[in-house]
């Protein structure tokens, strides 16, 4: 699941031109640390839809790395 | 020598106006459903439909059962709705045209492709399904490329433009691209109908065609791109975008994108909030046309050029616009930057739902060849787009999913 998880951000960075992650931890922050924007966060939704059938931020938004391991764990 | 009336090279078929005659002359009964995948025999029954007098009910071969069941309300309409026949002899075809022009009670019934749920009904009597038709002389040497599916619209006005000047059809719909290519340089053909997807599918043609004379587009916006391709390759020929719906027939014709509206017929045309609205007298019948006021919403989205005279050119559907965080994107304004791209054959530019933004763009893509990537496509739309336009999702696909009408599906 971290692979993948790993996978998709770099998709989304690559496919805007950005440099790509080497590890994710719990406190990576999406927004101020990788830097996405709320376009990349709707990408980003999407992909992990497609991949693990689960809407991450249907009950509101998700900050962390950390809170998207917790959500596909449930 | 008989002149052809329709030339099929997949069935490996010509038959010529004496034998369609011939075949009249035997028929014994006829049915008021047609449902075939045989195009010479679906044009007979629609000419015999005619010479008696009745209404005929065209349905697509791909219906399912529980489709037409659904639509005929009749369980099996091959047994139930045969007449018996019994024609007067024709003795030639310009006693098929003063037969037809006599018609009284003649009805087509169609049904609409709507890409989702069930097509809905509609009817046109003889003059309205053959208002546009232009008959003339001049006209009889025409060979037509048929390249609309023969149980809607475009393929019925097609075909009476070709029955009622006594022309050739021949079939290209259908078929791979080989073979239309073959077909239209074998017959000469000098007139082409069809939807810019079929155009778009059928590009690149490595040789010029010169016998085409009329490229005709409708159905769908017809890109500028698309269209000076089709220039390139048919020298010859003038090309024509119409506007056209099953509730209607043929309404607008212009040589380029921008349409502009006789003043005879400014009563006949509004548009209120973008939105293009037909006046009820220039549609068939059918029950579920929603008209407000005698007007009918096209759902077709124009920017307005000019006033008076009205000039205005066609976005999209109002229902196909991708509301991106209240930002609205219209899918075929990226298409056709897409196709700009000589490596891109064809493309499809829809929305994906998230609880995010409410909608992301993203597009499936057909290539001519191997040698682009998502990358280098991303590096061009975002020379030419706003961000929030960009698909953020591209998938490379064979091919792009047609509407039985051979529209591009965009649901």
């Amino acid at each position: 699941m971290e692979n993948k998880l790993l996978e998709i951000i770099n998709t989304v960075l690559s496919n805007r031109g950005k440099e790509q992650i080497v590890k994710l931890t719990s406190n990576i922050h999406l927004r101020n640390d990788i830097g996405f924007d709320s376009l990349d966060l709707a990408e980003l939704t999407v992909r992990i839809e497609a991949e693990f059938g689960l809407d991450i931020f249907e009950d509101g938004i998700v900050n962390t790395i950390g809170e998207i391991f917790e959500k596909l764990k449930k | 020598m008989s002149k052809n009336f329709y030339i099929d090279n997949q069935c490996n078929l010509k038959i010529e106006y004496e034998n369609l005659i011939n075949d009249l002359n035997q028929i014994k009964s006829f049915n008021t459903y047609c449902y075939s995948t045989d195009y010479y025999s679906i044009f007979r029954n629609i000419i015999l439909s005619l010479l008696i007098d009745e209404p005929i009910y065209l349905l697509d071969f791909d219906f399912s059962k529980e489709e037409i069941k659904k639509l005929t309300e009749i369980d099996d309409f091959e047994k139930i709705a045969n007449i018996n026949v019994s024609l007067k002899k024709i003795n030639n075809f310009e006693d098929v045209l003063n037969r037809i022009s006599l018609v009284k009670n003649w009805k087509v019934f169609l049904y609409t492709s709507g890409t989702t749920g069930l097509p809905k009904k509609v009817s046109h009597d003889f003059p309205s399904i053959t208002r546009m038709v232009k008959s003339s002389l001049k006209h009889s040497e025409d060979i037509w490329g048929f390249a609309y599916n023969p149980t809607h619209i475009a393929g019925l006005q097609v075909f009476f433009q070709a029955l009622l000047n006594k022309s050739t059809l021949v079939r290209l719909f259908g078929l791979p691209n080989d073979m239309i290519i073959d077909s239209i340089i074998n017959y000469n053909v000098t007139h082409i109908s069809a939807t810019p997807t079929f155009y778009r599918l059928l590009l690149p043609i490595k040789e010029q065609i010169t016998s085409v004379i009329r490229i005709t587009s409708g159905g769908e916006k017809l890109d500028l791109i698309t269209m000076q391709r089709l220039k390139n390759i048919f020298i010859n020929a003038t090309i024509l975008n119409v506007y056209a719906s099953t509730e209607a027939g043929t309404i607008l014709a212009a040589e380029c994108d921008i349409f502009t509206l006789k003043k005879e017929n400014q009563h006949l045309i509004k548009i209120v909030n973008q939105e293009l609205f037909i006046h009820s007298s220039l549609l068939g019948k059918s029950d579920t046309f929603n008209l407000i006021n005698d007007w009918y919403a096209t759902g077709d989205l124009v920017d307005v050029i000019s006033e008076s005279p009205l000039r205005f050119r066609f976005l999209s559907r109002k229902n196909e616009m991708i509301n991106v965080g209240g930002y609205k994107v219209n899918p075929q304004e990226i298409e056709q930057i897409l196709l700009s791209y000589e490596h891109i054959k064809d493309a499809r530019v829809y929305s994906k739902k998230n609880s995010v933004l409410g909608s992301i763009v993203c597009a499936d893509i057909v290539c001519n060849d191997n040698t682009i990537t998502i990358p280098e496509i991303n590096i061009l739309l975002r020379s030419k787009l706003q961000e929030y336009k960009v698909p953020r999702i591209i998938n490379f696909v064979e091919s792009i999913k047609q509407t039985r009408s051979g529209k591009k599906v965009r649901k």
